[in-house]
């Protein structure tokens, strides 16, 4: 018997390591001898575990063995998905050199940066409180020097605060200190509404921020001598 | 007919199908069941761990069956034996630390066998001289390698392996004359 058939024993009973195993079975294609004497003594090996007397199984073992099975899943499905994901980390190493990943690095970083940026200014936009016209007063003239003057008045809220915008056109143009100040009548009172000093097309815009519950029954439009008038000093130009 | 079955069976628990495995289990689990209780000596909380173990490694490795590497029934036996070795062998190296390695070598016999068994591998087992067949008990049902039983038996290495090959040859003889019979 050769050294190489003196395997068939620990082959049989499954004793050789792989590379000796490996051998053996390309070994057996060739020995005739081995072959005859595989076929017979493994017949009796794998006779061997008939040797048993049937017993009855356990009625419960099924749920405990298939339970253990099927719960194992999960945990066994998450290892396979980890070993995946390390797996595609080990080939993309492979795949790039360390001056290549820094620079996929940046260019990432980059692209996360500006795709922040740009979600924040679309999220700073939705924040956007809207603007309500609440009341539109159109301003007419009140002087006959300048019947062209025209303009409106508008009440507008943006949450609790309200602001009266008053945009006035083809006013007369002021000299030196000169201002248009806006008055807000009240009950045959006047106040103050703001002031503000026309373009050189005779365009005026104003924002005023009116106070808490502050109302008004009609605006009027003066031109006033400096900007200090706690009452109507000069002549009324436009009015409600 | 019946190992085509099996086939396509093995083939659709590799696709993780729940049901097929199921049905592996309703069809071999008699034999699966008799079988590790005699390797564990009848050892109820054992045999199940081992079981367990077992349709574990059908379920979660991709372990494929090839036909023409043999009988399904081998195949499966192969996988089962296996794991009970394994399962031994560490328990084995647990209990080490606290008692000597010479267990309850002197007589293999065991629970399970002690029954009324009457298949024709037990009686032609049974005709084969004491030595053989202690030899198989080892090897065979307590998962000792060959190289372990020359060291416990204080017998070189060739000895044993040439008494398996008896042994072995002897049982196939026996089976044969069962046959005709």
């Amino acid at each position: 018997m050769r050294r190489d058939c003196d395997h068939l024993i620990p082959y049989i009973a499954n004793e050789l390591k792989e590379c000796e195993r490996m051998a053996f079975v390309e070994h057996l294609k060739n020995c005739t001898e081995c072959k005859k004497e595989y076929q017979e003594l493994s017949q009796a090996w794998h006779a061997l575990p008939f040797d048993y007397t049937e017993i009855e199984v356990p009625e419960s073992l099924k749920g405990e063995v298939l339970g253990f099975v099927f719960d194992h899943k999960g945990k066994s499905g998450t290892e396979t998905f980890m070993a995946k994901m390390s797996k595609l980390a080990i080939m993309l190493k492979s795949q790039f050199t360390p001056v290549s990943i820094s620079i996929v690095a940046v260019l990432l970083l980059a692209i996360i940066g500006l795709g922040i940026a740009n979600v924040q200014e679309k999220n700073h936009h939705a924040e956007n409180i809207p603007i309500e016209i609440l009341t539109a007063i159109p301003l007419k003239a009140a002087n006959q020097s300048h019947p062209g003057t025209n303009g409106m008045a508008y009440i507008v809220q943006q949450e609790s605060e309200k602001n009266l915008v008053v945009q006035v056109h083809e006013l007369p143009g002021v000299e030196g200190s000169q201002v248009y100040q806006v008055w807000l009548l009240k009950n045959g009172t006047r106040e103050n509404g703001g002031i503000f000093k026309p373009d050189e097309n005779g365009s005026g815009i104003l924002t005023y921020q009116l106070a808490e519950g502050q109302t008004f029954d009609q605006i009027g439009i003066t031109v006033e001598p400096d900007a200090d008038s706690i009452q109507p000093r000069g002549e009324k130009i436009a009015g409600s | 007919m019946k190992e085509k079955y099996d086939t396509e069976l093995m083939r659709l628990v590799n696709e993780k199908h729940g049901h097929a495995l199921e049905e592996l289990y309703n069809r071999y689990i008699k034999l699966i069941y008799s079988f590790v209780m005699k390797f564990c000596n009848g050892n109820e909380e054992k045999t199940k761990e081992i079981i367990q173990l077992v349709f574990l490694r059908l379920w979660t490795t991709n372990s494929h069956y090839d036909p023409s590497q043999g009988s399904f029934v081998n195949w499966l036996l192969t996988i089962t034996r296996n794991i009970c070795i394994d399962y031994l062998r560490k328990e084995k190296r647990k209990t080490q630390h606290h008692q000597e390695e010479h267990e309850e070598i002197a007589d293999p016999a065991n629970v399970i066998e002690q029954r009324v068994n009457t298949n024709d591998i037990t009686k032609a087992k049974n005709k084969l001289p004491t030595a053989q067949r202690k030899l198989i008990d080892l090897l065979y049902w307590k998962g000792y390698s060959l190289s372990e039983i020359a060291k416990l038996e204080q017998e070189p290495l060739g000895t044993i392996k040439s008494r398996l090959h008896q042994a072995l040859k002897g049982l196939r003889k026996h089976l044969e004359l069962e046959d005709i019979k």
